[in-house]
């Protein structure tokens, strides 16, 4: 009788544990450093787009475009914090919107540029299979008015980046993909 | 009786006839054998020619045929790795592009090599034990945008399809790290 139940109980935890396996599959540290580098490049292309949307030399259309290739890259309903050196609040947009202000800011020269990429946080998988992680980057900004008024300011901010494993059909082949997404753009600091 | 015999003038012509139609006769018999063996060699000659002659036309037809197997394999070498160069230079031109005008041409030029402007792009970011992780797939008007746009080099290109007009129906580029 004892032998049974052992044996049952066995066989459960057996089950549960392969079950667990089936949904938690390791992968190996180098799969693991090329989702890595994927995700940074995914922000790495976030920051170019913005600076060609950011640019007043960017043509209407052409930065339609780019509006459109850079909203891609994020999470539904994600948003961008802004800040500013004249208020101690922060305001946070929906990246769309983000992106039509910065098309339109008031200066005649804008230029913006990302740098120290790097993770604050490691991708880790979540209990619903997802991969989540932060990457900070700081944001130095300056706009530039033909009457000589300059703004600029250097802003540290925090990304969420979401990777999930997906598949798709392509040519009636199933292919299955890691699809990174950016979340929301919290402002850590505003300096100088 | 010797001396009769030998001192007989007719005797004496009659001998010379003698030997001289033995000698003849062996003479047209060797002249004969000869000949015929002449024959026979020019014969073997011409057989052996003929034969040459059929050998080196065999021959020749065997070397066209495989002259010609070559220039249409290399033909359809030059079909594959053709379109494979020339979308390369395209990656290379639109990146490097300086201005927006010929980053759009040569991205329209590029886009005549494939069978759509959707055609499907797959990009490998990792490969171990057959197994391959790729990124989201994109398609190849959105990629050669991306290029223009982020002004990075290319990734390597893998493997491309063609359809039965030479026009690329899918892309595999692998990511360099």
């Amino acid at each position: 009788m004892l032998n049974y139940k052992f044996l049952s109980a066995l066989s459960v935890g057996l089950c549960v544990v392969s079950l667990s396996m089936a949904q938690n599959p390791e992968i190996s540290p180098a799969r693991k450093q090329a989702i890595d580098s994927l995700a940074l490049e995914k922000v790495r292309d976030l920051s170019k787009y913005i600076s060609i949307i950011g640019n007043k030399k960017t043509p209407f259309s052409e930065a339609t475009r780019v509006m459109d290739r850079a909203e891609e890259l994020f999470a539904p309903d994600s948003e961008m914090g802004v800040s500013s050196l004249n208020r101690k609040e922060i305001n946070y947009y929906k990246v769309r919107k983000y992106f039509e202000r910065l098309m339109a800011l008031n200066y005649d020269k804008v230029t913006i540029s990302w740098y120290d990429i790097h993770y604050i946080s490691d991708l880790e998988r979540q209990p619903d299979g997802r991969y989540v992680g932060v990457v900070t980057i700081y944001q130095r900004f300056e706009g530039t008015s033909d009457d000589g008024l300059k703004y600029k300011d250097t802003t540290k901010k925090d990304i969420t980046i979401y990777v999930e494993k997906k598949k798709t059909q392509i040519q009636g082949r199933t292919i299955e993909f890691w699809d990174v997404m950016l979340g929301d753009i919290r402002v850590s600091e505003t300096s100088a | 009786m010797i001396q009769v015999i030998r001192n007989s003038p007719r005797f004496i012509m009659l001998a010379l006839l003698v030997v001289l139609m033995a000698v003849g006769g062996g003479c047209k018999s060797k002249k004969k054998a000869a000949e015929a063996e002449a024959a026979a060699e020019k014969a073997k000659m011409e057989q052996e020619a003929a034969a040459l002659r059929k050998q080196q036309e065999e021959d020749r037809k065997k070397r066209e045929a495989e002259e010609e197997a070559a220039k249409k394999a290399a033909a359809a070498d030059a079909n594959k790795k053709g379109p494979q160069a020339k979308l390369e230079e395209y990656f290379t031109s639109i990146s490097n592009s300086s201005n927006e005008a010929s980053a759009n041409s040569s991205i329209n030029e590029a886009l005549s090599l494939f069978a759509s402007s959707d055609t499907p792009v797959l990009i490998v970011i990792h490969e171990s034990g057959g197994q391959k992780d790729y990124d989201k797939p994109t398609t190849i008007k959105n990629y050669l945008y991306y290029l223009k746009d982020q002004k990075k080099q290319a990734d390597k290109i893998g493997n491309l399809q063609f359809d039965n007009s030479g026009k690329i129906t899918e892309v595999e580029l692998v990511k360099q790290n």
